[in-house]
């Protein structure tokens, strides 16, 4: 089967007073319809490979790639009416903070509906808003409904969101940072909904996240960022196993519950893992 | 008398028609040098103990003391010579336009210390800064930078006791090892008292002797550090919120 997914060195500059700047430098990577996680610290570019696989780059960015190829379609060259037709429909992402990613004056209905309406599907629109949210167990769907982004928590608020990205059942879900947010407790659940649509929908799943050791519990393979490259792939069940010292390093200077290690091991950063 | 003292402390939010209880009666007592953690989910009030200890919640009830003495409304400063805070932003809590250098004396210029320049010097050198970021501004450091700026606002005066307010929940993981152990050194070598708060159990775990678990503005329980590694808990929030800390473990029935 070929991959839904194929990314080869893929590259995003930003201009600078001192000429541009690689946020990240050849990036490769493939996707099955599996969980893919990326991690990486602040800066490390992996945020901007999510956006650049949308074509969401900002404007004074230019991402380049010798392929960029999704379901046999080659994003390098989509059209404007092409990028349209992808996103939302075929591929969507969900963003960290739903207090910034929903508009704050449309009620959640509408902006669900909104959702399904714009690819096709009017007449069934209402019911199937209801049932999404009910996929991401949300209680009382039509007081979720009526409700507007500041009347939910931020689990709830999260939750919706998820829903409006899936009502239209993508292919690729792109999720960046979904659970930062999110208390540890609801983190855990809208994991487990995104598991749960993962394995049952048979989607591909692209997380970003910071945090290694969630990303290990939760996704198939492993891709960490360091300076804009990938400095290892993983399996994630094989985290112990990791070769390079910064995916070791990040490992390590978590504390633990059951740990007693002070002080923690600190990060030492060596120049030559920009090369 | 326990050197913090709280007991039933109330807070109560008003506006615009409707109160909100955000602390029911929390107490809790803190020795000299100890280093106490609050744990919670947002909106349990956490914050807001500390917050309410430093003066700037609207206290309803119950009494605070800082090593016998009654705390005074406003607080006076003696009080803040004593107790200093370190809130959880460090994009938010530094002036975006006053030097890394006015930071620091501002505080010295109010309660009278002598010798700024060598304790701002002083105090730049303890956080591992040095004396080159003395008259940076804000936008110039890294997240980690900034938080060291605000740590050592906070010990500028010499206080004996610091309030942590979710201080590295903003820093990636890497750099919240660096400012936990500089937070772990301070507190060896200067004999401090911290109180800190963190929605992360592995943080206050690896920092406090012990802990309080907190849920909708009560208290759940106290926990030592050990009862807490043992999983010996009696209540079944505390228990969810470990299993939820370990990561993610798969429906079995789910498994591919």
């Amino acid at each position: 089967m070929s991959p839904l997914l194929s990314v080869e060195n893929l590259r995003i500059a930003f201009p600078s007073r001192q000429g541009p700047v690689e946020v990240v430098r050849g990036v490769s990577f493939s996707l099955g319809r599996e969980r893919l996680g990326i991690v990486g610290e602040s800066g490390s570019g992996k945020s901007q490979t999510g956006r650049a696989l949308l074509g969401l780059t900002p404007v004074s960015g230019t991402a380049t790639a010798d392929r960029l190829e999704f379901d046999g379609i080659d994003l390098r060259h989509a059209s404007t009416r092409q990028w349209r037709k992808l996103r939302g429909a075929r591929m969507s992402m969900v963003m960290q903070d739903p207090k910034f990613s929903l508009n704050p004056v449309m009620t959640i209905g509408r902006q669900l509906m909104e959702a399904v309406k714009l690819h096709g599907g009017k007449s069934e629109a209402h019911d199937k808003s209801i049932a999404m949210l009910e996929a991401v167990q949300i209680r009382d769907p039509e007081r979720v409904m009526a409700a507007y982004p500041h009347e939910l928590s931020g689990g709830m608020g999260q939750r919706a969101m998820i829903a409006m990205m899936l009502v239209t059942e993508p292919d690729l879900l792109i999720a960046d940072e979904p659970t930062s947010a999110l208390d540890v407790t609801v983190q855990i659940e809208v994991l487990r909904i995104l598991d749960r649509l993962v394995s049952e929908r048979g989607m591909g799943l692209i997380f970003i996240s910071h945090d290694l050791r969630l990303v290990s519990t939760f996704c198939d393979r492993v891709l960490v960022m360091y300076a804009g490259r990938v400095v290892e792939e993983l399996d994630a069940r094989r985290m112990s196993e990791a070769a390079h010292p910064y995916t070791r390093g990040l490992l390590n200077c978590l504390p633990t519950i059951t740990g007693d290690s002070r002080p923690l091991p600190v990060l030492a950063r060596d120049a030559a893992w920009l090369e | 008398m326990a050197f913090i003292d709280i007991e039933d402390l109330e807070v109560t939010f008003e506006g615009s028609g409707r109160q909100v209880r955000a602390l029911k009666g929390v107490s809790l007592a803190v020795e000299e040098e100890e280093s106490f953690g609050i744990v919670g989910e947002s909106g349990s009030g956490k914050s807001t103990v500390l917050r309410a200890l430093c003066g700037l919640a609207p206290v309803t009830g119950g009494r605070i003391s800082i090593a016998g003495d009654p705390v005074q409304m406003p607080r006076d400063q003696a009080f803040y010579r004593r107790v200093q805070m370190v809130f959880q932003d460090p994009y938010a809590s530094l002036h975006p336009r006053h030097t890394v250098d006015r930071v620091l004396s501002e505080p010295l210029a109010i309660h009278g210390f002598d010798h700024a320049e060598d304790r701002v010097e002083q105090a730049l050198e303890d956080v591992g800064l040095g004396s080159g970021f003395r008259f940076r501004y804000p936008h110039q450091l890294s997240g980690g930078q900034r938080q060291r700026v605000a740590i050592a606002r906070a010990l500028i005066l010499e206080p004996k006791v610091i309030l942590l307010d979710e201080p590295t929940s903003a820093l990636d993981a890497s750099i919240q090892a660096e400012v936990l152990n500089l937070l772990d050194r301070l507190r060896a070598e200067r004999g401090l008292t911290y109180v800190l708060v963190s929605h992360d159990l592995a943080v206050v775990s690896h920092m406090c002797d012990r802990l309080m678990v907190m849920q909708g503005g009560e208290v759940v329980e106290e926990l030592t550090r050990e009862a807490l590694q043992a999983h010996a808990t009696a209540k079944d929030y505390t228990r969810n919120l470990l299993t939820a800390s370990e990561g993610f473990t798969r429906d079995p029935a789910l498994r591919r």
